[in-house]
């Protein structure tokens, strides 16, 4: 490490350990190499690695080493450093399965679209040496929203009654976001409810991670309104409702045979999806909206616009009850 | 509403092959039918390639694969008796839809076609169908579903 990158460690992190000082990278292509102590040069500014970012999900630790945790050394300031890796997966959704690509310029430009927009999470562009769009994040300070849900510790009624509404309502306003996406020929591409984060200190819903990108198809706003649907499901129910869950008490296994195909998800044919059957305060003109992604529906959603409208409707009836 | 003026819609599928077949054996050596081979360009996704030169490559190849198509899509119909003279090929570049005040590129192929059918004034419309299941059409969407819902002023023959 030059000594200016180590003067500027110890003057911005002075309690940073000299002895984990490491290299510094102005050619991030390699992003494996780069660790903990090493510093990223990115047109003039320079960024100190912590760790590699990792995914949670299902109780099992995803690494991501291509997701680097940062400081910048100018400011002190923390920041997300999404390095360049063009990786190609299946995704399965329910019983499907598509091809998925991560595209960094895609992210790159919807973070030049929606900038000042705190809908949704802030960054900028800097290309390293090699040409390399390097993706810096501004860490939002919150939890997903799946956590959030979840940590609500009261009975469904309660919740349904005092807690929801607010929800709901940020909700619409996350929607409002991808169709301000949408409208600007744009898509999300991984609209899950880990990929709304709430907040600390503001309580506002902001939407993360829009690298993912898909082959063309004739609905262009499926997958995302596919995902709006299921995140309305999970926090109408204040979690997923399944097979396995209902059928783990005896009341709950008569309830769940009591069930027809058509009161599930169209995408998770094991996940209940009429509610009201479940908790019957749950306003029709809401149930509804579920119901247009239930295996038995015959209209569904083609833009946001359209569930948005049905949700305004809803929110009116909830906020009344 | 002239039915003998058919626009036979189709991609390089198998089921655009079953469609252009039964086109075939429907019109056979009548004179006085016309039938046009219509392609819509989808061209594929820049944002899944990592840079432009590889995006350019997969785009000639899908060029070139459905040019072929097309040509071969006139023989089979020659081979079953329709008369050359009355098939005509049409590739709808994606530039002559692109660009446009409101970019179209989100309005879908079929919303292409139903578009082509009416500025041609064609009375039947063709076009194969996948058979996808109701979870895939609610994710991805299919072209010849929007014709069966959307399509106005013309015979609509989906060809499974």
């Amino acid at each position: 490490m030059t000594s200016s990158a180590r003067e500027l460690i110890k003057e911005v992190i002075p309690s940073f350990p000299v002895r984990h000082l490491g290299k510094i990278y102005t050619d991030t292509t390699e992003f494996m190499n780069i660790n903990y102590g090493d510093v990223i040069v990115l047109q003039g500014r320079n960024f100190l690695v912590l760790r590699d970012e990792a995914e949670r999900r299902f109780g099992i630790e995803d690494p991501k080493y291509w997701v680097k945790r940062c400081r910048d050394l100018s400011l002190g300031e923390r920041y997300i450093l999404k390095l360049v890796f063009h990786e190609k997966f299946e995704q399965k959704i329910g019983p499907l399965k598509i091809n998925c690509y991560r595209s960094p310029n895609k992210e790159s430009r919807i973070l030049d679209l929606i900038r000042g927009d705190y809908r949704f999470m802030q960054g900028t562009t800097l290309i390293d040496d090699a040409g390399n769009p390097v993706r810096v994040l501004e860490v939002i300070r919150g939890k997903s929203l799946d956590n959030f849900v979840e940590d609500i510790d009261m009975d469904h009624r309660t919740y349904f009654h005092e807690k929801f509404p607010e929800i709901l309502e940020k909700f619409m306003g996350s929607c409002e976001a991808i169709k301000c996406m949408h409208d600007n020929h744009e898509r999300h591409g991984d609209v899950r409810r880990d990929h709304i984060f709430v907040e600390y200190e503001t309580g506002a819903f902001r939407w993360i991670d829009f690298d993912y990108a898909y082959e063309s198809t004739e609905n262009p706003f499926g997958l995302d309104l596919f995902g709006l649907g299921s995140i309305l499901l999970f926090i109408t129910g204040k979690g997923v409702h399944d097979n396995v869950s209902l059928n783990s008490s005896p009341s709950g296994r008569e309830f769940f045979s009591s069930l027809r195909p058509d009161d599930f998800f169209l995408i998770f044919p094991n996940r209940l999806i009429n509610l009201r059957r479940l908790y019957p305060y749950i306003p029709e003109s809401l149930n509804r909206v579920l119901m247009h992604f239930s295996i038995g529906t015959y209209v569904t959603y083609d833009t946001v616009e359209e569930m948005l409208s049905d949700l305004r409707q809803s929110h009116k009836d909830i906020s009344s009850l | 509403m002239n039915f003998k003026k058919i626009l036979l819609a189709v991609d390089a599928s198998e089921n655009s092959t079953r469609a252009v077949q039964y086109t075939g054996i429907i019109v056979g050596g009548a004179a006085d039918f016309q039938i046009e081979l219509l392609y819509v360009e989808r061209l594929p996704e820049r944002d899944i390639f990592p840079d432009e030169n590889s995006w350019e490559k997969a785009c000639v190849e899908e060029k070139n694969k459905i040019r072929s198509f097309l040509d071969q899509a006139k023989n089979i119909l020659v081979e079953m008796g329709v008369r050359p003279e009355i098939i005509s090929i049409r590739y709808l570049k994606s530039s002559e839809f692109y660009g446009l005040p409101e970019d179209t590129r989100f309005r879908g192929v079929a919303n292409q076609i139903m578009q082509a059918q009416q500025n041609g004034d064609f009375g039947t419309l063709v076009v194969g169908r996948r058979g996808v299941s109701k979870a895939e059409e609610f994710l991805f969407g299919s072209v010849s579903t929007k014709i069966i819902h959307h399509s106005k002023g013309c015979s609509v023959w989906v060809v499974e």
